[in-house]
C-alpha cells in the first residue's frame, strides 16, 4: 500500500510541514471529481447495493414471529433450572446436600435439608430438602450446579422466558422446579 | 506441683531442623515446623495418647519399621521423614483400609464439609479404592440418646467418644461392643448415652457417626457464619461459637477452645439450651398492664409508662438484676437506681447480703486463683457445691487434675456428690455444717506444728501493708501459740456442730498441709442465710491457715448461683457497695429484706432478669411482696408466673446470643458477649433500654450512651481495678484483671480470720419427732433453657426429695414414692430418692425447678422439715 503514514511522512513537503509545527496534521484529499465519476457515484453505486436487495426479496423470510415463534435452542443451552425424580419411585434426586449452593458463584441457591421418615419418605437417602430456592435474578446460568450435583438431581433446561413483573416471583421453590415446565423452547433438532 | 517451664529440643523434620517443647508429641512437634501429620485419633485433650487409627505414620531414622507420631515424644538430634514413598504407601493404605467399610454418602452425611476423614482421604488417600465387596451394616440411624444420633457404618472406630466417656467425664457408659468388623460404639445394657457431658461427643468425632440431633441436617459449613461469645447460662462462663444461619437464627452451639475457661469441653446445657433462644414462647414485644391484662404496646409508650411509675416510686424502688445481667447492663442499673431515683435497694444476690469487707476480701488479687490453678494446685478443696450441677466444666477440670495431675481433691459438704468417688477426703456435714467444717479445718491446719519449715511460712501473717479497715474483725490475732492452744478442743467440737467426725476433719487437714498450693472452690452457699457472714469468715479463715495470700498458684474460686455474680458485685450491683467494691452513700437493703418492706416502705421493684419467685428463698414472702408492690417494671424473656401475674411494665429481654457486653468470670476473667444474631421482634439491647430508662429519669449522661462499647468505657472508668481496660485487650480469650497493672487499686480488706477469732457455729439443729434437716441443691437441669429447649426438655427435673436409707426405712418410703415435704404450713411434693452416701436425719431438695420448688421452705435460717408418703390420690 502507498499510503502508509510512514509514506506520508516521507514525502518532503509534508515532512517540512510536520517540521513547521507538530501539531500541523496533513490531510490527504481526493482528488477532485471530474464528470464520469459524479456520475458513477450517482447511479452506479446505488444500483450495485440494490442488486443485492432485489436478490433477497425473492427468498423465504427469516424473521421468527416471536412470541408466537421461539427461537429452538441447542441441547447444552443452559437456560432454566429444572429438579428431578425418579421415575420408577417418585421421589426426589435431591437430597439437600447443598452441594449446588456451595459452588454457585453467584449464591443465588439456598438449600434447607430436614431428615426423611418413614411416614414422609420424600427423597431416596436420609435426608431431603425441605426448601429448595433458586433466585433466578441473580443466576447467571453457568452450570456449576449442575456439574456440582452428585446425584443428577438438578439440570439446566431450555427455557429462556424468565421474565416477571416482581423480583420475589423469580425466586423458584422447590415445587415450581420440580414440577414439569410448560414445554415453551423447542430444542433445536438434528443438523438444524 | 508447680507450672511445668517446657524445655524445647531441635530435631529435623523433612530436611529442616525444628524446635518444640520437649516431651510433645511428634504430631504437635511437628506443627512448630509447619509440617502436618494427618490424625483420626489423637486428641490432646483427651491424654495419653492410644495410637489407634496408625494414620500418622511417619519414618523416624534409625528405627526401622514405621512410627506412630501420636505416641512418640520428640526427642533431641531426632530425624523425622513424612513424605517418604513408604510413607505415603502406608498412608494410602491406612486411608483405603478406612474406606473399605465407610460408606461413601457424604451428600447425605451431616459431617460433609467440615470431615476430617473426607480432608484426609483428599489429601493423604490415593484417590481410589480396590476393594469391590460389599460394605459392612448397621441398622442407621439410631438414637444414642436423645441428643445424639448415631450412625455406626460411619464409625472408624477411633476411640474418641468411648476414651471421653472413660476418661474425662468419668461417666463410663459408652463402650465397644463386639469383636473385629462387627464393633460397634454403645452403653453396656443399651441404655440411652445420657449424661451432663453427652454433647461433646459429636465435636470430638472425626467423622459422621455421632451427630447431634440439634444440628441434625440443619446446615451445611458454608450456609452458615460462625459467630465466637460466651455462654451465660451457668458461671462456667464457657467460650463457645454459635453457629448462624440467615443472620436470625443459632443452629449449634460449639466450644471455643479457651484452656484458661473451659479446656474445651461444653456441658450439654450450654450445647443445645441455645433452642430456648428461639422459643415461640419468648417475650419479642414490650408489654403494659391496662386494666387488669397485659398488653402489647410500642417501645416508646413502655418505657414512659416505666419512667413514670418509677418516678413516683422514686426512692421507693428496689431492684434485683439476674445471674445473667452483664457488667454494662448491672452497671446502668444501679447508676439508674443511685442516680436517677436515689435509691439505694440495688442487689444481685439472691439469698441474703454479704458484708461490704467481705465482698472486699473475697475481691483481693491474692486469694483469687485461676481455673488453670486447679491443673498445677498441690490440693483442692470443694466446699458446699456440687460442681457437676452448679459449674459443670469446673467438675471436669477438677477430674483432669485428679487423674492426669495427681492433684488432691477434699470434698467439704453434705450432699454426696459427683466428686466423692474420685476425692482423697471427704468431709460429710450436716446441711449447713460447711462453716464450722471450715473453721474446723483452719483449726486442725494449725494444730501440728509440722515438720518441715513450708506450710509454717504459710501461717505468717500477711503484709503489712493490707491495713484493716475495721468492720470484719479488730482483734490482733495471728499468734501460732495461741491458736494451737485455742483449738485443741475445739477440732472436736466444730467437728460435732458440723456433724461430721474430728478424724475426718483432721484427715483432710492432714493430706491439705502434706500438699503444695491449695485451690478452694466454694459454693455461694456458704455465704447464704442468716450464718452467711459467719460461712465467709471460716472460709478466710481457711484462706490464712492454708497459706493462700503468700503461695503462687493458691487461691479461691467462687462457685456463684448466677452466672456473672462477681462482675455484678465489681460494678456495684450491691445493696452497700457502689462501682469498684467502694461505700456506697447510703446502704440500702439485701434481696432478702427487700420482700419484708415492699409494699411497706418500698413500693416499687425492678426485675431485671431476676425471677424472685424461682430463684430467690422464701417463695411466700416474695410472692406477698410482689402483690404488695405497687409497680413492677420486668425484664424478662419469658413469661413467668411473677410477670404474668405481678408486672406492671414486661420489657423483653435479650438473649446471650444477642447480647455485647463483658461479664466476669469468678476468678476475675473479664469476657466479651459479642452479638451473634439480631434481636427477633421488637428486642432492644438492654443497655440501650436502661440507658433510655436513665436519661427519662434524669441520670446526668446518660444520653450519651449511643453504643455498648461507650458503657463498657464509663464503666471501665468508674471501676478502678479496670481502669485503662480495652475491649480489644480483653479480646476473645478474656483478661483477667488481677493480672493487670490497675490491679493494685483493689480496695483494701482487713487480715484475714485466724480460726481463733471465729465466732462458734451454732449448736446442730436437733431435729424433733423424726424431722429432718433441710438441705438444698441445684440440678443443671432446672432452668429455662431446659424448659424451652424442645430437645432438653426430657431433662427438666421434677422435685427430688434426696433421704438417707435409714431415713426411708423409718419413713416408710421407698426410691420413686411420692413425698410431701412439709415446713410451718407451706409443703412441696417429690419423688423421693434414697441415696447410700447421705448421712442420717437430712434431706436434699432441689432449689429452681418448676414444680415443687424448694424456696417455698426456705427463709435463710437453718431449718427441718418433716417428711412423710404422700396420700395417693
Amino acid at each position: 500500500m502507498s499510503d502508509t503514514p510512514s509514506n506520508k511522512s516521507s514525502n518532503p513537503a509534508e515532512a517540512s510541514a510536520t517540521r513547521l509545527a507538530d501539531d500541523v496534521i496533513a490531510v490527504q484529499r481526493a482528488p477532485s471529481p471530474t464528470r464520469s465519476s459524479s456520475a458513477y457515484r450517482a447511479f452506479g453505486a446505488t444500483l450495485k447495493g440494490l442488486r443485492t436487495t432485489l436478490a433477497r426479496t425473492l427468498e423465504k423470510p427469516t424473521t421468527i414471529q416471536y412470541p408466537e415463534e421461539k427461537t429452538p435452542v441447542y441441547p447444552r443451552f443452559r437456560g432454566r433450572h429444572k429438579l428431578h425424580r425418579f421415575e420408577d419411585s417418585g421421589l426426589e434426586k435431591c437430597v439437600g446436600c447443598s452441594l449446588c449452593a456451595a459452588a454457585c458463584p453467584a449464591e443465588c441457591i439456598r438449600v434447607v435439608a430436614a431428615e426423611n421418615t418413614p411416614e414422609h419418605q420424600v427423597s431416596a437417602g436420609e435426608r431431603y430438602a425441605a426448601v429448595y430456592e433458586i433466585n433466578l435474578s441473580r443466576c447467571i446460568f453457568c452450570g456449576y450446579c449442575e456439574v456440582a450435583c452428585p446425584f443428577d438431581a438438578i439440570t439446566m433446561g431450555n427455557d429462556y422466558e424468565l421474565s416477571d413483573y416482581t423480583r420475589s416471583d423469580l425466586i423458584f421453590t422447590k415445587e415450581m422446579l420440580l414440577a414439569d415446565p410448560i414445554e415453551r423452547t423447542p430444542l433445536r433438532r438434528e443438523g438444524e | 506441683m508447680p507450672r511445668p517451664t517446657p524445655n524445647f529440643v531441635t530435631f529435623e523434620i523433612d530436611g529442616r531442623d525444628v524446635t518444640a517443647p520437649e516431651g510433645s508429641m511428634l504430631v504437635d512437634g511437628a506443627k512448630y515446623g509447619d509440617v502436618e501429620i494427618p490424625v483420626f485419633c489423637y486428641e490432646p485433650k483427651l491424654g495419653q495418647p492410644v495410637g489407634a487409627c496408625r494414620m500418622c505414620l511417619v519414618e523416624i531414622e534409625g528405627i526401622p519399621k514405621l512410627q506412630t507420631a501420636c505416641s512418640t515424644p520428640v526427642r533431641d538430634g531426632m530425624v523425622v521423614i513424612t513424605g517418604s514413598q513408604r510413607v505415603k504407601q502406608a498412608q494410602n493404605a491406612i486411608v483405603e483400609f478406612l474406606l473399605v467399610n465407610h460408606p461413601l454418602d457424604c451428600p447425605v452425611c451431616d459431617k460433609g464439609g467440615e470431615c476430617p476423614l473426607q480432608d484426609i482421604a483428599y489429601g493423604w488417600g490415593a484417590g481410589r479404592s480396590r476393594f469391590i465387596e460389599p460394605k459392612r451394616h448397621f441398622e442407621k440411624p439410631l438414637e444414642l440418646s436423645p441428643l445424639i444420633a448415631i450412625d455406626r457404618e460411619r464409625c472408624i472406630l477411633c476411640f474418641r467418644c468411648v476414651r471421653f466417656s472413660q476418661e474425662i467425664s468419668e461417666d463410663y457408659q459408652l463402650t465397644f461392643l463386639e469383636r473385629a468388623d462387627s464393633t460397634y460404639v454403645g452403653t453396656h445394657h443399651g441404655h440411652p448415652y445420657v449424661a451432663p457431658f453427652s454433647g461433646n461427643i459429636v465435636d470430638l468425632c472425626p467423622v459422621g457417626a455421632l451427630t447431634s440431633s440439634a444440628y441434625r441436617f440443619r446446615a451445611r459449613p458454608w450456609d452458615i457464619e460462625n459467630a465466637g461469645s460466651i455462654c451465660t447460662i451457668c458461671p462456667s462462663q464457657c467460650n463457645v461459637t454459635f453457629s448462624v444461619r440467615d443472620d436470625m437464627k443459632v443452629l449449634r452451639v460449639f466450644a471455643r477452645d479457651n484452656a484458661e475457661v473451659d479446656d474445651g469441653w461444653l456441658c450439654d446445657r450450654g450445647r443445645y439450651g441455645f433452642q430456648a433462644i428461639h422459643s415461640p414462647e419468648r417475650i419479642t414485644r414490650p408489654k403494659v398492664k391496662e386494666g387488669g391484662t397485659l398488653r402489647e404496646v410500642s417501645w416508646d409508650s413502655a418505657l414512659a409508662a416505666a419512667a413514670e411509675g418509677l418516678r413516683k416510686a422514686g426512692a421507693g424502688t428496689a431492684a434485683l438484676a439476674g445471674g445473667e445481667t452483664s457488667n454494662e447492663e448491672g452497671f446502668l442499673l444501679q447508676r439508674l437506681m443511685r442516680e436517677g431515683l436515689g435509691s439505694p435497694h440495688v442487689d444481685s444476690r439472691a439469698s441474703g447480703p454479704i458484708e461490704r469487707e467481705h465482698a472486699r476480701a473475697l475481691a483481693r488479687p491474692e486469694l483469687a486463683a485461676m481455673v488453670s490453678d486447679i491443673d498445677h494446685a498441690g490440693a483442692v478443696v470443694v466446699v458446699d457445691s456440687e460442681l457437676q450441677d452448679e459449674s459443670p466444666i469446673l467438675d471436669l477440670r477438677v477430674r483432669k487434675a485428679i487423674r492426669r495431675l495427681g492433684v488432691k481433691v477434699i470434698v467439704v459438704g453434705g450432699r454426696p456428690g459427683a466428686l466423692d468417688p474420685p476425692a482423697d477426703a471427704i468431709v460429710r456435714t450436716i446441711p449447713g455444717g460447711a462453716e464450722a467444717a471450715l473453721g474446723g479445718l483452719a483449726a486442725a491446719l494449725g494444730e501440728v506444728e509440722p515438720a518441715d519449715g513450708a506450710p509454717a511460712d504459710r501461717r505468717a501473717p500477711r503484709d503489712s501493708s493490707q491495713t484493716p479497715v475495721g468492720g470484719l474483725d479488730e482483734r490482733q490475732h495471728g499468734e501460732p501459740a495461741r491458736q494451737g492452744e485455742s483449738v485443741e478442743g475445739g477440732i472436736d467440737d466444730l467437728s460435732r456442730r458440723a456433724g461430721t467426725s474430728a478424724e475426718s476433719v483432721r484427715n483432710a487437714a492432714a493430706i491439705l498441709r502434706a500438699a503444695g498450693p491449695v485451690v478452694v472452690l466454694w459454693g455461694e452457699r456458704l455465704s447464704h442465710g442468716a450464718r452467711g457472714g459467719a460461712g465467709v469468715n471460716a472460709l478466710l479463715a481457711l484462706a490464712r491457715a492454708l497459706g493462700i495470700p503468700e503461695t503462687e498458684g493458691a487461691g479461691l474460686i467462687e462457685v456463684p448461683a448466677g452466672t456473672n455474680a462477681r462482675g455484678l458485685r465489681e460494678v456495684g450491683c450491691l445493696p452497700g457497695l457502689g462501682p469498684g467494691l467502694a461505700d456506697a452513700p447510703s446502704a440500702g437493703r439485701a434481696a432478702t429484706e427487700m420482700a419484708s418492706a415492699l409494699g411497706d416502705e418500698l413500693s416499687a421493684l425492678i426485675l431485671l432478669g431476676a425471677d424472685p419467685l424461682r430463684t430467690h428463698p422464701d417463695r411466700a414472702a416474695w410472692t406477698r411482696a410482689l402483690d404488695a408492690a405497687g409497680f413492677v417494671v420486668a425484664f424478662s424473656d419469658f413469661p413467668t408466673e411473677a410477670l404474668t401475674e405481678h408486672a406492671d411494665v414486661i420489657l423483653p429481654l435479650e438473649s446471650y446470643a444477642e447480647r455485647e457486653g463483658t461479664i466476669t468470670h469468678p476468678d476475675g476473667r473479664l469476657q466479651r458477649l459479642r452479638q451473634a444474631i439480631g434481636h427477633p421482634g421488637d428486642v432492644r439491647p438492654v443497655w440501650s433500654v436502661l440507658a433510655e430508662l436513665s436519661a427519662r429519669l434524669g441520670v446526668p449522661g446518660a444520653e450519651g450512651f449511643l453504643t455498648s462499647p461507650m458503657v463498657s468505657r464509663a464503666l471501665f472508668d468508674a471501676v478502678p481495678f479496670y481502669a485503662g481496660l480495652t475491649l480489644e485487650e480483653i479480646g476473645g480469650k478474656g483478661k483477667r484483671w488481677q493480672e493487670r497493672s490497675a490491679a493494685a487499686a483493689a480496695p483494701a480488706a482487713p487480715e484475714l480470720p485466724a480460726p481463733g477469732d471465729l465466732d462458734a457455729p451454732p449448736e446442730p439443729l436437733e431435729p424433733e419427732n423424726g424431722d429432718l434437716r433441710l438441705g438444698t441443691a441445684r440440678s443443671l437441669w432446672s432452668g429455662r433453657e431446659t424448659e424451652h429447649s424442645p430437645i432438653l426438655r426430657f431433662l427438666a427435673p421434677g422435685q427430688r426429695v434426696e433421704l438417707s436409707a435409714e431415713d426411708g426405712v423409718r419413713l416408710g418410703v421407698a426410691s420413686g414414692d411420692e413425698v410431701t415435704v412439709a415446713r410451718n404450713g407451706s409443703s412441696v411434693r417429690g419423688v423421693a430418692a434414697l441415696r447410700d452416701g447421705l448421712p442420717p436425719a437430712s434431706v436434699y431438695l432441689y432449689e429452681g425447678t418448676a414444680e415443687g420448688n424448694a424456696t417455698e421452705l426456705l427463709n435463710g435460717e437453718a431449718t427441718t422439715v418433716r417428711v412423710h408418703k404422700a396420700a395417693a390420690e
